[in-house]
């Protein structure tokens, strides 16, 4: 068993857990943040997908001790309290989700995305989700979803 | 029926936001997986690594002593407990008359192992880990026997034989529709002929929530609760009472929660569902199980695996005369009724679509091979159906040198026709079928095409387009709905059904229906389903749920406020005809004297106002639409890429304008995923599974294509239900597979394969496109070999 001391949701967290422990894991039965989905397994659904220090991770192929001293950021922690980040007001919008199990992780690669390239194209928003599985929408409306954030983030229509 | 601020804003046909999204988008659903009980065990089956196989024994004891295991069950333990096989095909007809056979079906195998992935032992374990641990360690003897995995194979003379002594010949049904002597004069006195040979390969439905079970006896009362992911709550809580011994739909309740999508293939109850519930009810522990993606697609139902010769036979005209259609499905290791209708009845009932084709010879069989067993998958036999007569269309178009377009147009069935009984017998009750033709011609620009292809050919590319006019059939033969209404004391308006959210959105459907009859605020309306507590019935399935469960609302919310007057005469001191309902509000007309429907609902013995209603539909819906792809192919490469995809679609009324646009674009792109990259692949030889994840299983990412035209056209209402609305689950999915691989072939022939492009088989890889245009090397026939 290793201690394990990081920050999730900008709330220090500490835990002992097994070595052999995926972040997904620790996250969903340690912290009770369920929001985090496991779809494959094997890093290719991205439904499992979370920001550590900023960066999208799958968190079924890291182990929850690599995150030692990180800062975690799971779909739970997207809101800026009562506020929802203007990456979940598009997909209502715009019908970016219909059965919702894949949007955690499309959110959070999108969160990625959007800090690093904040007004992509449609090209570069198709591209940063090749790693993230959705069966129901067909992507448009996802695609159209982060455009219409990095709009409103950007302080309106550009 | 008021018709205030809150129905302009919220009722239906209004572009609403949907109220299941402000849970899901910040992580807050309630998906199987994410429920747990105080003592929760974990399940881990053990799966057989051998397509076919004598289980000769299972020793278990190692794995017994280790660390944190609970409970090791096998097929023969569960045998001896007395849980019972599952059902089969028992309702269908074998060639020989006999009732329609399959192997039995168990919870864990017993004795043979018919597929791989099929499940041999369940651990129970403290832990997830644990479980996994000591399924590693449990020790099988098999005695590997000769697998087959193609339907073809399984029926020649020789073949291993699943179940030796009641179907040797590995022929589960077998069904014929039609006249066969009719369609043979036709055919011989037909001005023309066209063929085609289709393999219509296997798919997994994927839906990225793995299937996902929770079983726990409730303390308070020692029933058996099981929580799955699942779109039949009540057929599941049917199937685990008659398997498991001392169960019955009295001391069985199902719970469903958001379900992370499922396309056909959480209809029904899975072996697994047996064995968790089992175990919960043995050990009086919960127990959970959750797949992994390998177990998904090994043990999950499977859609579509038929291979079929369809001929058409036409006049000098290009009309059509008669159809002929020999398939043969391949349903896997078990033969259920639901795998042996999809390809031998539901298939055939549309197999004539919206073209007035006199008579039809329709042949099926359903073959058993050691493959995971097929179920519902989006479309389930319709898809099939649709794709061999639309493929015969276009290989007529192109023998008869007629617009692909107008031939479709001079077969088909003219609106005074309506309602039309097509040669199945199956009845449409409306349709408008040219009127979707031509407005999807102007939608796609179909004359403007030439200029297109040009421009696509200056870039050194290949263009082509594919059309697809087509219907479906809906509402899985059950078709009526009970809704109940409960109007509480702190102001929420419950609708309970027993149709299941999947994730189509279907609670938002509701709720706008009802504000169209109460008034009240969207946020103001709950829909409760997934509890069979609550509400018991088919499930969601066949595009039903709307047509159906919908109607049921309408019906009973307005029987809701109908009671609510009397009580609301009673309370207000005045006749219940002179009250005036509106926008939540009973008022006494021409006076200020009122009272709100929630007080009203406070003032009642129980606090609340109970009210039931149920509708019933005259018949299936029958949404109908005209597709039309454009594809460019890169000839160096052979990759395909879809450029243009317009449709007009006919579901009747729309409630909900931006759901049903998601329908159809989100089955479009699962059509397209069959059409250009999807495939189930069991390895010939040994029966292993090739395609077991998602990096050997290709589906549709966000880089495929972004950009569709999708239109309703309203004007067209379903005759046979009170809403006038037509399911439209399916219909996307069903018209996008043809109408890409239509111009697909098109690109191809345009680039000198002429009819040689007919033979090319989905999905289109790449690769075939690139052997096809460099090397003139077509698929084989599926027939041949």
């Amino acid at each position: 068993m290793t201690p394990l001391n990081l920050v999730v949701n900008g709330q220090a967290a500490s835990a002992v857990v097994a070595p052999s422990t995926l972040l997904i894991d620790f996250l969903r039965s340690n912290r009770g943040l369920t929001g985090t989905h496991a779809g494959c397994d094997t890093a290719q659904c991205g439904a499992c997908t979370v920001l550590v220090n900023g960066q999208a991770v799958k968190s079924c192929s890291m182990l929850a001790v690599q995150a030692q001293g990180c800062q975690v950021t799971t779909v739970e922690g997207l809101a800026q309290g009562d506020r929802l980040h203007p990456l979940q007001q598009a997909f209502m919008a715009c019908h970016g989700l219909q059965c919702g199990f894949c949007t955690p992780g499309m959110l959070m690669t999108s969160a990625c995305l959007l800090a690093k390239t904040p007004q992509p194209s449609d090209e570069q928003i198709a591209e940063a989700l090749e790693g993230n599985l959705c069966r129901c929408t067909g992507y448009v409306n996802i695609v159209a979803s982060v455009r219409q954030a990095a709009q409103q983030m950007a302080g309106g229509q550009s | 029926m008021s018709a205030g601020v809150q129905a302009q804003r919220y009722g239906s046909g209004q572009a609403v936001r949907r109220i299941e999204d402000p849970a899901l988008v910040q992580g807050q659903g309630q998906y199987t997986d994410d429920v747990s009980h105080p003592g929760q065990t974990h399940l881990v089956f053990l799966r057989s690594p051998y397509a076919h196989a004598v289980i000769k024994q299972v020793d278990t004891a190692s794995a017994q002593a280790m660390d944190g295991v609970v409970a090791i069950y096998t097929g023969a333990d569960l045998v001896a407990a007395g849980v019972k096989a599952m059902p089969g095909a028992a309702a269908f007809p074998r060639p020989d008359g006999k009732p329609g056979a399959s192997a039995p079906r168990r919870a864990l195998a017993h004795q043979r192992v018919r597929f791989v992935g099929e499940a041999v032992a369940a651990v129970v374990a403290e832990t997830r880990e644990q479980a996994q641990a000591a399924a590693e360690a449990i020790w099988v003897d098999y005695n590997e026997l000769p697998a087959v995995v193609s339907a073809l194979e399984a029926i020649k003379p020789g073949a291993p034989q699943l179940m030796p002594d009641q179907a040797p010949d590995n022929i589960a049904a077998a069904m014929r529709h039609g006249h066969a002597e009719a369609v043979a004069a036709a055919f011989a006195a037909a001005a023309h002929t066209v063929q085609v040979e289709v393999a219509n390969q296997r798919l997994a439905a994927n839906p990225i929530e793995p299937r996902a079970v929770n079983a726990h006896i409730d303390p308070a009362d020692g029933r058996l609760v099981v929580r799955l992911s699942s779109q039949m709550p009540t057929a599941v809580r049917g199937g685990l009472a008659d398997a498991i011994p001392g169960l019955s739909a009295q001391n069985v309740r199902v719970l469903v929660g958001d379900v992370g999508g499922g396309f056909g293939m959480k209809t029904g109850i899975y072996p697994e569902d047996i064995a968790i519930g089992f175990a919960a009810w043995q050990l009086k522990r919960p127990v959970k199980w959750r797949a992994d993606r390998l177990e998904e697609f090994l043990a999950s139902t499977h859609g579509r695996d038929v291979t079929s010769r369809a001929e058409l036979a036409l006049d000098a005209q290009g009309r059509a005369l008669a159809l002929r259609v020999r398939g043969t499905a391949n349903v896997g290791a078990y033969a259920t009724a639901t795998g042996v209708a999809i390809q031998c009845l539901i298939g055939p009932w549309v197999s004539t679509s919206i073209y007035d084709i006199p008579v039809v010879d329709l042949q099926y069989t359903a073959v058993v091979t050691n493959t995971a067993p097929t179920g519902a998958y989006r479309g389930a036999g319709r898809p099939e159906a649709i794709y061999l007569i639309e493929r015969l269309m276009d290989a007529a178009a192109r023998k008869l040198q007629i617009d692909p377009a107008q031939l479709r147009r001079v077969n088909m069935i003219r609106p005074n026709q309506m309602p039309y009984k097509n040669p199945m017998g199956q009845t449409y009750d409306s349709g408008a079928f040219e009127r979707m033709l031509d407005q999807g011609l102007a939608l796609a620009d179909w004359a403007g095409f030439d200029a297109r292809r040009a421009q696509s050919q200056a870039q050194g590319k290949l263009r082509g387009r594919g059309i697809a006019t087509f219907l479906e059939w809906t509402g899985g033969n059950a078709l009526e709905e009970k809704v109940t209404v409960e109007v509480t004391a702190d102001g929420y308006i419950e609708l309970g059904s027993a149709t299941q959210a999947m994730g189509q959105g279907i609670a938002t459907s509701y709720a706008q229906l009802a504000v169209d009859v109460f008034g009240v605020p969207i946020e103001r309306i709950r829909v409760l389903q997934g509890d069979t507590d609550r509400a018991n019935g088919f499930g969601s399935a066949g595009s039903r749920s709307l047509f159906t469960g919908g109607s049921a609302v309408s019906v009973a919310s307005q029987n809701t406020v109908d009671e609510a007057r009397d009580l609301a005469a009673s309370a207000l001191e005045a006749p219940a005809r002179d009250l005036e309902y509106r926008d939540g509000r009973f008022e006494v007309a021409g006076t200020d004297l009122g009272i709100g429907l929630f007080e009203l609902a406070a003032r009642q013995p129980q606090a609340r106002i109970r009210v039931e209603g149920s509708a019933k539909a005259g018949g299936p819906s029958w949404p109908n639409g005209c597709h039309i792809c454009e594809v460019e192919i890169d000839p160096v490469t052979g990759a395909v890429q879809v450029v243009a995809y317009a449709s007009v679609n006919d579901i009747g009324r729309v409630v909900s304008p931006v759901i049903v646009q998601g329908q159809v674009e989100g089955g479009a792109v699962q059509g397209i995923g069959q059409a250009l990259c999807e495939r189930v692949a069991y390895d010939r030889e040994t029966g292993q599974l090739q395609s077991a994840s998602f990096m050997d299983y290709a589906m549709p990412h966000a880089d495929g294509f972004l950009g569709f035209k999708t239109r309703f056209d309203t004007s067209v209402p379903c005759q046979t239900n009170p809403l006038g609305v037509k399911g439209v689950g399916e219909l996307g999915t069903i018209g996008a597979t043809p109408a890409v691989v239509n111009a697909v072939i098109d690109a191809l022939a345009h680039a000198g394969l002429g009819a040689d492009a007919q033979a090319i088989q989905m999905p289109v890889t790449s690769e075939r496109v690139w052997r096809a245009l460099n090397l003139r090397q077509m698929d084989p026939s599926p027939f041949a070999g």
